[in-house]
């Protein structure tokens, strides 16, 4: 725990202190952390943890900053975020197909775009109602654009199923379409956009959301453009959406389809943001890890434990359940989620051996 | 408090602010009616009066929260119609409220950052993109928000989120933010209740120190008569509404309708 200490560590700028990771060890930290990720964890993790656990495990995470961005920094509530993950998916597919050669990335850029005016179209509502009137008005946006992706054929290429095959991936001519080069491309663009979220939120901008959030006609008081404010969360919180959409469809599912973006998508967000934590970058990664390997490892479990004794479909509901409850006792302890918790095991880690 | 120790700031022939024949209504119940006074500039101006005879409303009027049914608001020789209280904002008008606004989620230092939001130039996306002319300037608001920390002995709590304090220095970090956008007016409602005597005491310090080395033209809201008449150059009675004095403590202080208004009067 001493390796956590603050001695001698002195912030002397204004710049210093503005630093997202201030401690020596931290940063130390942040790049064994990289290097792991980019290194060792492509090299040694089997196909089926790359493309059926950590890819999912990263696109999630970047939904959920998406919809903190917009819910726990700016205080917007939404349940529109699988709405704004299909219109960039779709987005995406399309800018692909119709553009003779247009970057992977590129496109991704794209979606993201068209889903940040998705975004800012559907956030409009925001600036006359607030609370659990604004999820309503947020479901309407998930009803509609799943309603409008299967209704209109365009936008799906007139393929009668609705399910179109995503194209290989690759960048800059490499070939990402194997489960390793998958994930490397999908940390690639996690990590930058992470970047960015947090350069944001500590920017004036995320000041401005927090001050929304907290007392929005206080922050008109002192001048801030309210409306603008909101406005500016629903399309950089779509946008981050939007591109967690494209590699959903691109590098998750290998398919691009309405149906894997409708509501429960959308709750499935929500509740990796609420248990990793509203207002807090981290967290977004916790829930998503919280949501998509508890349940599997709770099913190998499962599976080893009372396989011979219970019935396999029974198991299944089992896990439900205990899943449910789980989040529930968890949410009862530590309402402010995972990153509350890393926040305070980190305060004592501090001061450790004392108390403070 | 000698007249000494605190020179007062000078004081301008101009009014900075008229008040004109401002009438306030919330559906059947009349808020304010026919309201008119002038506040000049560089002066310290109470607003006082028994609960519910308009005060807040009136400051509420002055910076657009509320619209009056009739009158105008004049600042800085400028009449306007349809103020709200961000254009109020960016003429240089900045107010504490009475029930503490703070933004509870966020620190001291962030909350005081926030009420430079009308002086930052570089748009979020230089600030994201880290160009040095977006970090010079944010150390150039750091500064000034360190200044006014400083100002008001409240730096030990830079970091400390404002949900946190105690009544007494979240008000004093509410004042911190109102000062971080330099205002040229500053609307207190009610900057001491509930603070005991040394922690008013304080606050009077502050408020004349603003008034005195900003050239801050302040009006405030307050019950105390005592504070009123030691740090006031001028003051304004209302009652149920309307204007009932209006001048130098010592004349407000002896006015009849004052004293029937506060203590009842002899029958």
């Amino acid at each position: 725990m001493l390796l956590l200490s603050e001695t001698g560590q002195f912030s002397t700028r204004y710049a210093d202190d503005r630093r997202v990771f201030r401690l020596r060890q931290a940063r130390l930290g942040i790049i064994a952390l990289l290097a792991f990720s980019y290194l060792v964890v492509p090299l040694w993790a089997s196909d089926y943890w790359l493309s059926a656990i950590l890819i999912p495990f990263l696109v999630l995470s970047l939904a959920g900053l998406g919809l903190n961005l917009l819910t726990g920094y700016a205080g917007q509530l939404s349940l529109g975020t699988a709405a704004f993950m299909a219109v960039g998916a779709f987005a995406a597919y399309n800018f692909q197909l119709r553009v003779e050669g247009l970057p992977f990335l590129a496109s991704f850029l794209l979606g993201g775009l068209v889903a940040a005016a998705a975004g800012v179209v559907f956030g409009l509502p925001s600036l006359r109602i607030k609370g659990f009137y604004l999820i309503v008005s947020t479901l309407a946006a998930q009803f509609l654009v799943e309603w409008a992706l299967t209704k209109f054929g365009w936008f799906s290429n007139f393929n009668p199923s609705g399910v179109i095959t995503a194209p290989p991936l690759s960048v800059l001519g490499v070939d990402l379409s194997s489960p390793a080069g998958r994930y490397l491309l999908t940390l690639a663009v996690v990590t930058v956009l992470f970047v960015v979220a947090v350069r944001i939120v500590r920017s004036d901008l995320g000041r401005n959301w927090m001050a929304v959030r907290d007392m929005d006609t206080a922050a008109a008081v002192i001048g801030i453009p309210v409306a603008r404010t909101k406005l500016l969360a629903f399309a950089i919180g779509a946008f981050y959406c939007g591109v967690a959409g494209s590699l959903w469809a691109f590098a998750y599912l290998g398919t691009v389809e309405p149906h894997g973006f409708d509501l429960n998508r959308s709750f499935q967000v929500l509740f990796i943001v609420i248990i990793g934590g509203l207002g807090s970058i981290l967290g977004n990664f916790l829930g998503a890890a919280f949501i998509v390997l508890l349940p599997l490892l709770m099913s190998n479990l499962g599976g080893s434990l009372l396989g011979g004794v219970i019935d396999p479909g029974d198991t299944e509901n089992l896990q439900k359940i205990l899943f449910g409850v789980l989040i529930i006792l968890f949410l009862i302890r530590e309402p402010e989620g995972l990153a509350s918790l890393w926040r305070g095991l980190r305060a004592r880690a501090r001061v450790w051996p004392l108390r403070d | 408090m000698s007249a000494a120790a605190y020179p007062p700031a000078p004081v301008a022939a101009a009014p900075l602010l008229a008040v004109e024949g401002i009438s306030l209504s919330f559906g059947g119940v009349k808020a304010v009616t026919d309201i008119s006074f002038a506040v000049r500039s560089g002066e310290i101006c109470s607003l006082i009066g028994p609960n519910g005879a308009g005060k807040s409303s009136l400051l509420n009027v002055i910076n657009g929260v509320y619209r009056p049914q009739q009158g105008r608001v004049v600042y800085d020789g400028v009449a306007s119609m349809r103020i709200t209280p961000r254009r109020a904002a960016r003429r240089g008008i900045a107010r504490t409220f009475q029930n503490v606004a703070l933004f509870k989620g966020m620190s001291v230092l962030d909350n005081v950052l926030a009420g430079r939001n009308l002086h930052v130039r570089a748009g979020w996306f230089r600030q994201v993109l880290g160009l040095r002319a977006a970090r010079d300037e944010a150390d150039g608001h750091r500064r000034k928000a360190e200044e006014i920390l400083a100002f008001l002995h409240i730096q030990a709590y830079r970091d400390t989120p404002v949900g946190k304090l105690p009544y007494g220095l979240q008000k004093r970090v509410e004042l911190a933010r109102a000062l971080a956008a330099e205002p040229r007016l500053l609307l207190l409602d009610e900057p001491m209740a509930g603070m005991n005597l040394e922690e008013k005491m304080d606050m009077s310090c502050f408020i004349l120190d603003i008034n005195r080395d900003f050239g801050t033209t302040v009006v405030l809201i307050e019950h105390d008569l005592g504070v009123v008449m030691d740090i006031s150059d001028h003051v304004v009675v209302l009652d149920y509404g309307r204007k009932i004095a209006d001048g130098a403590p010592a004349e407000v202080r002896d006015n009849p309708d004052v004293i029937a208004a506060y203590i009842g009067s002899a029958h």
